[in-house]
């Protein structure tokens, strides 16, 4: 499913967060959304989830305008930085959540509920440890439960908010390959977001770069790369890993 | 060059007199005002035999006196848990205009004497008060009757339940209730499953304090009660009237069951508190972002 944004602006205070911002992902594809911390990228990801609202623009989802529909309507699936996941229920319910809070038409019987998440764990590679608590979990393995959770409801779109950072090198680079190869076999429409170039390069079809709430540049990585469209993109490029 | 310390002594350690010398300043205090009473309570409450004690509790209007708190502490509990959950979520979920002074606010009952609470309402719905002709002349009584009653008490219980999420709520953040708004939860469904589990231990620390002082409110229920026997006497009340009236053992006893209750709340209150301070250490050990 595609995501369009139309002229979206949005400012905390008198903190404009994101000015004027227009563009698209296109269906199937993998988009990354690069650039420093404070850039106002994570904005971006939340007005398109629906966790904050835009004062102007509007947001579509495969054309049809959902700007002032609620985030549980859009159900975007989403994965937080800090993975946000329900400390108080297990591995296994945390993942069920979604399809738990069904309307009681829509809702997959309890065995089905059970066999989708047992195949989610057995995906994101925690097969056995569904009956687990989230503190019991590595920070990889939280990752992980996040995927799996927001994998549960069959999104049609799937946003990531900096899905690697809070992880040590390793981990990352093992996660971002397998990312990469998640999306090859699904081609679920994916946006993510980082501060880290090589992440952005590695994994996404196209980078989005912005800066004080603007975009600098979008095109593939080998075009930004070799083409930067500013002086800003040509700096944080050189910069290497920009926190 | 580097000062050596004694073995096993920390640098905010203080030197064994010290800490001799508060100790038993702690103890003194502790039984001189709080165990000495207790004691005294409840012997006093067996001096003659507890053929008496138990004779006190046989007495028409103590029942009544027990059953008007238990139906005030009914009404006035659910009110405020409803009022303080209410309250906590929009202080710690929205931003608007006033929610400083709104905060503030709600610690009121808790600056001002309680005669004040009770004397409020006399003077808001009181004979002489501002709404008073109107009550009158629609046969609607609230002064000198049970309603006056539950409002004094609402007012002076209110702080408790949302003074203790509040903290709690701040502390949490709300990142697992927008997560599961984008799982597809509604708002009813958000406060169930994860709001809710979240905050029972400390909703439940609130709701025995709110119980407690609910149970035990002297002041304010005093000045718009009106002292009329097996009618308008709360359990407080009752034992000063019983007290008056040199009933000594009837009052301590009495007394025993409300100093019962503040024993049992307070047992709770421990239980409740351990469990919503390991419940916010849980949360905080899997929200951190170690690897």
């Amino acid at each position: 499913m595609s995501i369009e944004l139309h002229s979206i602006s949005k400012s905390f205070g008198k903190f404009p967060a994101v000015k004027n911002v227009d563009f698209a992902v296109k269906t199937g594809e993998i988009v990354a959304l690069l650039g420093p911390s404070g850039s106002g990228k994570t904005t971006i990801l939340r007005v398109i989830a629906g966790l904050e609202f835009p004062e102007t623009g509007t947001v579509q989802f495969e054309g049809i305008d959902v700007t002032s529909s609620s985030a549980y309507k859009r159900r975007a699936g989403f994965v937080f930085q800090s993975y946000a996941l329900f400390n108080h229920l297990t591995i296994f319910e945390n993942i069920a959540f979604g399809l738990r809070v069904m309307p009681r038409r829509q809702r997959p019987s309890k065995e089905v509920i059970t066999k989708t998440v047992e195949s989610l764990l057995k995906a994101v590679q925690l097969g056995g440890l569904g009956p687990r608590l989230p503190a019991q979990l590595s920070g990889g393995q939280r990752q992980r439960v996040a995927f799996a959770r927001a994998l549960a409801i069959e999104p049609r779109v799937l946003l990531l908010d900096e899905p690697f950072g809070a992880l040590d090198a390793k981990v990352r680079k093992e996660l971002r390959r397998w990312l990469r190869e998640f999306h090859n076999r699904t081609h679920l429409t994916t946006l993510f977001v980082t501060h880290d170039q090589d992440e952005a390069f590695e994994v996404a079809d196209r980078v989005v770069i912005i800066d004080k709430g603007t975009i600098q540049q979008s095109g593939s990585p080998q075009d930004v790369r070799s083409n930067p469209a500013n002086d800003f993109v040509r700096d944080f490029l050189d910069a290497g890993v920009v926190a | 060059m580097t000062i050596r310390q004694p073995a096993g002594r920390r640098a905010t350690a203080e030197s064994l007199p010290v800490k001799i010398l508060l100790i038993s300043v702690v103890v003194l205090f502790f039984g001189l005002f709080l165990a000495m009473p207790l004691v005294v309570v409840f012997s006093e409450a067996f001096k003659q035999g507890s053929k008496v004690f138990f004779q006190a509790f046989t007495d028409r209007h103590t029942l009544d006196a027990i059953r008007l708190t238990l139906l005030v502490a009914a009404i006035a509990v659910p009110l405020n848990t409803i009022f303080g959950l209410a309250a906590a979520w929009a202080i710690t979920r929205f931003q608007f205009r006033g929610k400083a002074f709104l905060t503030s606010l709600i610690d009121l009952p808790l600056w001002v004497s309680p005669v004040i609470g009770g004397l409020i309402y006399v003077l808001l719905f009181g004979r002489q008060g501002w709404l008073g002709p109107w009550l009158q002349a629609n046969d609607i009584r609230i002064i000198f009757a049970v309603p006056g009653i539950v409002l004094a008490t609402v007012f002076v219980t209110f702080p408790f339940v949302a003074r203790g999420l509040i903290p709690l709520m701040q502390a949490q953040g709300h990142a697992e209730e927008e997560a599961a708004a984008t799982l597809g939860a509604s708002g009813w469904q958000i406060f169930l499953r994860v709001t809710l589990p979240k905050i029972k231990w400390g909703l439940l620390y609130g709701v025995i304090l709110c119980n407690a002082r609910a149970m035990g409110e002297f002041g304010a229920v005093s000045v718009v009660s009106g002292h009329i026997r097996g009618k308008t006497n709360t359990m407080p009340l009752h034992i000063e009237i019983l007290y008056n009236e040199y009933q000594f053992s009837a009052a301590f006893a009495v007394s025993s069951l409300l100093a019962v209750l503040a024993l049992v709340t307070l047992l709770l209150k421990s239980f409740a508190e351990w469990h919503a301070a390991s419940q916010l250490a849980a949360g905080a050990a899997a929200g951190t972002h170690q690897p």
